[in-house]
């Protein structure tokens, strides 16, 4: 399988108290892979290197198969940007921005761009700066879609913007990825928006990927076992341990790694009983997984 | 592309070209004007001369707010959307930069024509005493000349992060504030001559904006 990005071993520095360090990363071609990470876990720092709009000190990153940021100009005209913050021109109105963008993208469908006015429901004769929080991502989105891109990296894209605009935004997004098979990398601090759209996850802490994995084994793999009489080695388990607490004299709650159905026998083996197996959702794993990395002893999960 | 990137930033310059345009097309009028409104004074090559060069101190002066609000303008887009619309473009920095400069210079062309307008209409209407002649083109010349200059060397600067411009004014600052102490002290230092000379004497980037500015001359 091919990757519309790769990066590989990659350092960033930016001040003295944020740095990206020994960072790999695959995203799929044609897959949706969701960028989950707490404030400051240096996702949207990412994207500006993915992007070519930062450098790193070291390692390689690939956009699309060509090297970025030597050959940025030509992998930017096949890349769709939607920035967590509005960076466009507020003078002018929304007619005039798609213009705008129009002029520098060769394969920008200004039919579609026509439709997707028409179902956001935008005013093209209303300036950028005077429209709302959510009129502006919807335009954002537009630009980034009508361009007819190969990969759509997204910052935040629905952030801070109530349920129906999200869901419109959204709904275009997953309409232009079916039809033309658009890889798109996004970031979201919204864990249930993500689990339903992506078929990927990486989950970034403190300048790290702490994990990367299909969306299925992301969420069927990671368990909370409740097991008594829990035995004291568990190196030769068939999962990885996460976590565990003693919950009393005789339980301990695990979390775990990597666990399947038939796995229950390795604690039969110990005289110990596994009492109950508890399924997480994405928000639960996320969760537990950046509390396992935050630990002293937390290892890295791939 | 480039009418694109013109028309952002006439929306965002169009005050600032318009005062100038105006202010280009009245000053050599209003100079002229106020040489030759008394009967009595036009007829005096000296005193024309000199009233035409006090009026003359106000074209660099012109040129150098005018270039230094387009620069401005120029790069405001950008500043505001933390210039990363520049940046994820698919073209070439230089090239997103050459645009941009163009695009500038362009919009200085208005305020070129009025001084050139005005200055030939000023001549046209002005009477002269024997011996003085109207210089209207290479008036017109010189101001262009100095306004794309100023455009261009604030352009440079406001190109750069507000950390570059506090560097810039920090190392003038250090000047100042090295030769104010060394002249208190009655230490014989002359830091800014040397760099006057440099920067104002001919062949130096801001010798333009230096001599006479007249209209009217011998």
């Amino acid at each position: 399988m091919s990757n519309a990005v790769e990066i590989r071993e990659l350092h960033y520095r930016a001040g003295k108290s944020f740095a990206i360090e020994d960072l790999d990363l695959s995203v799929p071609t044609g897959s949706i892979y969701g960028f989950l990470g707490p404030n400051g876990s240096g996702k949207t720092t990412t994207i500006r290197l993915i992007l070519g709009l930062l450098r790193p000190r070291s390692g390689t990153i690939r956009v699309l198969g060509e090297p970025m940021p030597l050959r940025a100009p030509a992998v930017l005209g096949r890349v769709g940007f939607v920035p967590e913050q509005p960076h466009l021109d507020p003078t002018l109105t929304v007619c005039e921005t798609l213009r705008f963008r129009e002029a520098f993208y060769p394969t920008w469908d200004g039919d579609w761009a026509g439709r997707l006015l028409q179902t956001f429901d935008l005013d093209p004769h209303h300036p950028f700066g005077k429209l709302s929080k959510g009129q502006k991502g919807k335009v954002m989105m537009l630009l980034a879609l009508a361009q007819r891109p190969d990969l759509l990296v997204l910052d935040e894209p629905t952030d801070g913007l109530d349920p129906v605009v999200r869901r419109d935004m959204l709904a275009a997004l997953i309409d232009y990825v079916s039809q033309h098979g658009a890889t798109v990398f996004i970031s979201s601090h919204l864990v249930h928006e993500l689990e339903r759209m992506c078929d990927w996850i990486g989950v970034m802490d403190n300048g790290r990927l702490v994990s990367e994995l299909p969306m299925e084994r992301f969420k069927n793999g990671i368990k909370r076992l409740l097991v008594s009489a829990a035995p004291a080695e568990t190196e030769s388990a068939p999962f990885s341990v996460l976590a565990r607490d003693r919950n009393g004299a005789a339980t301990e709650t695990w979390l775990v790694r990597g666990w399947e159905p038939g796995m229950s026998t390795w604690f039969d083996a110990r005289d110990a009983s596994l009492q109950s197996v508890i399924d997480l959702d994405l928000e639960d794993g996320f969760v537990e997984l950046l509390r396992t990395f935050r630990t002293p002893h937390g290892k890295e999960v791939r | 592309m480039f009418r694109v990137v013109l028309y952002g930033q006439w929306k965002w310059s169009r005050i600032v070209v318009i005062l100038g345009s105006v202010a280009g097309f009245a000053l050599p009028i209003l100079s002229v004007q106020g040489a030759t409104s008394d009967p009595q004074r036009a007829m005096k090559a000296g005193e024309l001369l000199s009233v035409i060069r006090s009026w003359g101190v106000l074209y660099p002066v012109l040129a150098a707010a005018i270039g230094l609000l387009i620069a401005i303008a120029t790069w405001t887009p950008d500043h505001r959307g933390r210039h990363v619309l520049a940046l994820s473009l698919p073209l070439p920095r230089w090239r997103y930069v050459l645009l941009r400069f163009t695009a500038g210079l362009v919009l200085l062309v208005p305020t070129m024509l009025g001084v050139l307008a005005g200055a030939l209409l000023a001549s046209a209407t002005a009477t002269l005493p024997p011996g003085l002649e109207t210089y209207p083109v290479a008036l017109a010349i010189r101001f262009a000349l100095a306004l794309a200059v100023a455009y261009a060397v604030f352009f440079a600067i406001s190109a750069g992060t507000t950390r570059t411009a506090g560097i810039i004014l920090g190392l003038i600052g250090t000047v100042i504030v090295v030769q104010v102490v060394a002249s208190t002290a009655g230490i014989e230092l002359d830091l800014t001559s040397p760099v006057q000379a440099v920067v104002m004497n001919w062949p130096g980037p801001l010798a333009i904006f230096t001599g006479r500015w007249m209209l009217i001359d011998v």
